[in-house]
């Protein structure tokens, strides 16, 4: 779509929750939509329409590319989740891994690439497609991948470590297997695809190691993110990088200048107003009004949403820095409290077209 | 003299070899496992969350420092159960059912560990059955659920309400946390408490016990 299409939905007050899990579950059996391609384009369509959004925004589903990429090690769909490798992989399996998906794609990652192909006959809408980063998935293949990483970020080599050198390998294979997700979505329509890191974070990569010297953000974290950038940029998609872990302004700098995406979606730990100082003013900051809290009245009352929607659209104005008002993640549905959710994200979507 | 620096040291820096070295050191020099548990491992894993707090340590550190504190407890522990040595107060640490997400949970479960409690890890995923399995079986005095989706919190309520069924609610306080959790949450479902940080965890737990 390019860069100006983006600062032009920001420039005419565009605002929208990453929503699709709440519309599906109106549905009697959101689980089958899951599953099912021109149902769940369906839902895509409606969620982009009831927010008016021309952002087609699939489900946040970081499963799948977990999923698929098990299925070439033949480790079946309902272990997928839990599954972690334990000891570094021959080479033989690496290879394999690294490879072609010669595994067919899980029901769900059909469904997702069905659903942009159906959301790519709508003229007004534009297809994006979703993928888990690199590095996040990485840290869904280990049990401990924060002990690992701290490790490696202390100075502890491949050879001296099988952990470490499993991290390192699974570093690897996560590329690749992100890397297939995202052609096969373009394949199937995507004109930008949201790449989510929510592991690129302090929680993951200590800032104290940083300062010390460590490299790990930049070969865990940037290197494999940059390269899959330049494959998005070689097929003409845009790259639209989500990350709502905690961060230091580094890490923004880092996501924002040289990933350089074309919208930048952060947590609420975040305070765009004084993060768009860290952003070149041609990247469209999205977000981050605090979504995973919708679910209670006591902790975030509407009012309160109302008023953190006010500060965060006046604030980004005075800043004069491309935005679009939204939720610092998927807005997931939470059985028993759904209305409370959506109260709260009209109340977003309503208070924001006042202002 | 039972406090070990080689020890204390060890652990705030997260070195799981120079830790199990310094305790096989205080070992060799006589001191008791519940002394050098105390007076070094206790103090160090307290500055760990006093540097936590102050944003001078992040998650990666505290789990350098819990891998280095059971390093040392790896040794430790034989001679307690040797002596008769016990850890004064249990604790039964899990992610409720649904979850699979497990750093909190391994970061709170580290911080108790390293403040002198035993800590029975029931893992990720913990059905309300297996908690009410583990108070029944392992008796501890505290119950510490976590869970990072605002999916599976309500694991949370009916983890509570599982044990108030089996009739063992009165013998445990139940702690939870997690990143959508509050402290609002926790009322609304009968918790005794609520801690938004790990360090946080281990001063409430002190409480609870001080109070009960």
């Amino acid at each position: 779509m390019g860069r100006e299409f983006y600062l032009e939905l920001a420039a005419g007050g565009l605002r929208m929750p990453i929503g699709t899990d709440l519309v599906m579950h109106e549905e009697s059996d959101p689980e089958k939509v899951r599953n099912d391609g021109p149902a769940l384009a369906q839902v895509i369509e409606r969620a982009a329409r009831r927010w008016a959004s021309p952002l087609a925004v699939p489900l946040m589903d970081l499963r799948l590319e977990k999923i698929d990429l098990l299925r070439l090690a033949g480790i079946p769909e309902a272990e997928a989740e839990s599954y972690h490798f334990t000891s570094p992989l021959s080479e033989a399996m690496l290879a394999k891994l690294c490879g072609e998906q010669t595994e067919p794609l899980c029901a769900g990652s059909r469904a997702r690439d069905e659903a942009l192909a159906c959301i790519g006959t709508h003229q007004d809408l534009v297809p994006v497609g979703m993928a888990i980063g690199p590095f996040s998935l990485t840290t869904r293949l280990m049990a401990d991948p924060i002990t690992v990483a701290a490790l490696a970020g202390s100075g502890v080599e491949p050879g001296d470590s099988e952990d470490v050198r499993l991290l390192w390998q699974c570093l690897r294979i996560s590329e690749a297997a992100v890397l297939r997700s995202v052609r096969s979505q373009i394949q199937h329509g995507a004109k930008a695809i949201m790449i989510c890191e929510p592991a690129a974070c302090t929680a993951f990569i200590s800032p104290r190691q940083l300062k010390a010297g460590s490299n790990l953000f930049e070969r865990l974290v940037m290197e494999p993110n940059l390269r899959l950038k330049a494959a998005l940029e070689e097929a003409g998609c845009d790259l639209i990088f989500h990350d709502c872990g905690e961060l230091i302004d580094s890490m923004v700098e880092a996501f924002a200048h040289r990933l350089h995406p074309v919208m930048l979606s952060l947590g609420c730990s975040r305070k765009l107003w004084e993060d768009a100082r860290l952003v070149p003013a041609d990247v469209v900051l999205y977000g981050n009004l605090p979504s995973k809290s919708f679910y209670s009245d006591g902790a975030m009352p509407v009012e309160e949403v109302v008023r953190l929607t006010e500060e965060l659209v006046s604030k980004m104005k005075a800043c004069d820095h491309p935005y679009i008002v939204g939720s610092e993640c998927d807005v997931l549905f939470v059985p028993g409290a759904q209305d409370a959710i959506r109260k709260k994200v009209q109340a977003m979507m309503v208070e924001a077209v006042a202002c | 003299m039972a406090r070990s620096e080689e020890l204390y040291s060890a652990i705030l820096d997260g070195n799981a070899k120079k830790a199990h070295a310094a305790t096989e050191v205080a070992i060799a020099a006589g001191v008791l496992p519940l002394d050098l548990i105390s007076e070094s491992m206790v103090p160090a894993m307290d500055e760990v969350g006093r540097l936590f707090e102050a944003e001078e340590y992040f998650v990666p550190e505290l789990l350098l420092a819990g891998r280095a504190m059971r390093s040392a407890l790896e040794l430790l522990r034989p001679l307690m159960v040797a002596s008769g040595e016990k850890l004064s107060t249990r604790v039964v640490i899990g992610t409720v059912k649904g979850d699979l997400h497990d750093i909190g949970k391994n970061i709170v479960g580290s911080m108790l560990e390293g403040s002198g409690f035993e800590v029975i890890d029931l893992g990720t995923d913990v059905s309300p059955e297996k908690f009410v399995a583990a108070v029944a079986e392992r008796k501890p005095q505290i119950v510490c659920m976590s869970a990072l989706l605002t999916v599976t919190m309500p694991a949370m309520k009916t983890t509570i309400d599982a044990l108030e069924t089996a009739g063992l609610r009165t013998h445990v306080k139940v702690l939870i946390g997690g990143a959508p959790v509050t402290m609002q949450y926790a009322k609304e479902i009968g918790a005794d408490g609520y801690s938004e940080s790990a360090s946080g965890a281990v001063g409430l737990v002190r409480n609870l016990l001080g109070a009960a």
